[in-house]
């Protein structure tokens, strides 16, 4: 089992909204996967923090499970993923995309605390089963997609990145 | 069937300069969290939608090309974006059900 190379497929898809709230107080974000018909919009107290609804997105959640050795890996600590476009020299992720260079495009896995006050991130086994999925199926010479934990960034409101979520998607047609 | 070829044969515009290559299927979506769960590598999307997570998705997945119907045109940066990742642009007047017709005439599936 633990010399599998895996062959991941995505497991136990389900769709929702991704809902972000801002905390009047610290300022700072949290957000949770919803799979309620319409997503929820409350504003509420919790301990030191008072949330408010800030938006939500039509958006997806899964794991992965290896189709070779039948291992599960859950993905539940992560509500999302970002394209990241971000340049800030302070940023971690932003030295890593220019450390990689051209054909690689780097994705920050995005967990429910922005702050990460409790100093949990999506987990690293979480991160590895995600790298090697998007990059097993890829079939562009040199192309490369590198998934980062959201903890390497440098502030969720400075650091500049594509949400993959259906955002305005009503307003299209 | 190669984006060139495919051009040419379906009337469509180019919107980006591309790397002519083979492809390999077709999807239909307008919905971002719909293409990283479904869309394979290769393929055509086909979509209205013309917002830069679109891009974002197509590329993680590795989307080879997108088709926007019914005439939709893509900002700017949008497609900076795409042509930065490789994927090849193109638009076409006629709407989703209409061009997806064309491609079965032509025996993409």
């Amino acid at each position: 089992m633990g010399t599998c190379i895996h062959k991941w497929e995505m497991a136990d898809i389900r769709y929702g909204y991704l809902v972000v709230e801002g905390c009047t107080r610290c300022k700072g974000r949290s957000s949770f996967f919803s799979t309620e018909v319409v997503a929820p919009i409350d504003e509420y107290q919790e301990g030191e923090h008072f949330w408010a609804y800030f938006g939500s997105s039509q958006a997806v959640k899964f794991n992965l499970k290896c189709t070779e050795c039948g291992k599960t890996t859950k993905l539940d600590d992560m509500v999302g993923l970002m394209m990241s476009t971000c340049d800030d020299p302070q940023c971690d992720v932003a030295r890593i995309a220019k450390k990689e260079g051209r054909g690689t495009w780097v994705y920050v896995a995005l967990c429910a605390d922005s702050t990460h006050s409790s100093g949990k991130c999506v987990s690293e086994e979480s991160i590895e089963a995600l790298n090697e999925y998007f990059n097993q199926n890829i079939k562009v010479p040199g192309k490369k997609i590198l998934i980062v934990p959201c903890s390497q960034c440098c502030s969720v409101d400075r650091c500049k990145g594509i949400v993959l979520a259906d955002t305005g998607l009503t307003e299209i047609y | 069937m190669k984006l060139s070829e495919l051009e040419k044969k379906s009337g469509l515009k180019a919107v980006n300069q591309y790397t002519d290559m083979e492809i390999e299927g077709v999807y239909i979506s307008d919905m971002v969290s719909d293409i990283i769960t479904n869309a394979k590598a290769n393929v055509i999307l086909i979509t209205l939608q013309t917002h830069k997570s679109l891009i974002a998705a197509a590329n993680l997945v590795d989307v080879a090309a997108i088709v926007f119907t019914k005439g939709k045109k893509p900002a700017e940066d949008v497609v900076e974006l795409a042509s930065k990742a490789g994927i090849a642009l193109f638009s076409t007047e006629v709407d989703t059900w209409v061009f997806a017709s064309k491609l079965i005439e032509l025996g993409i599936k």
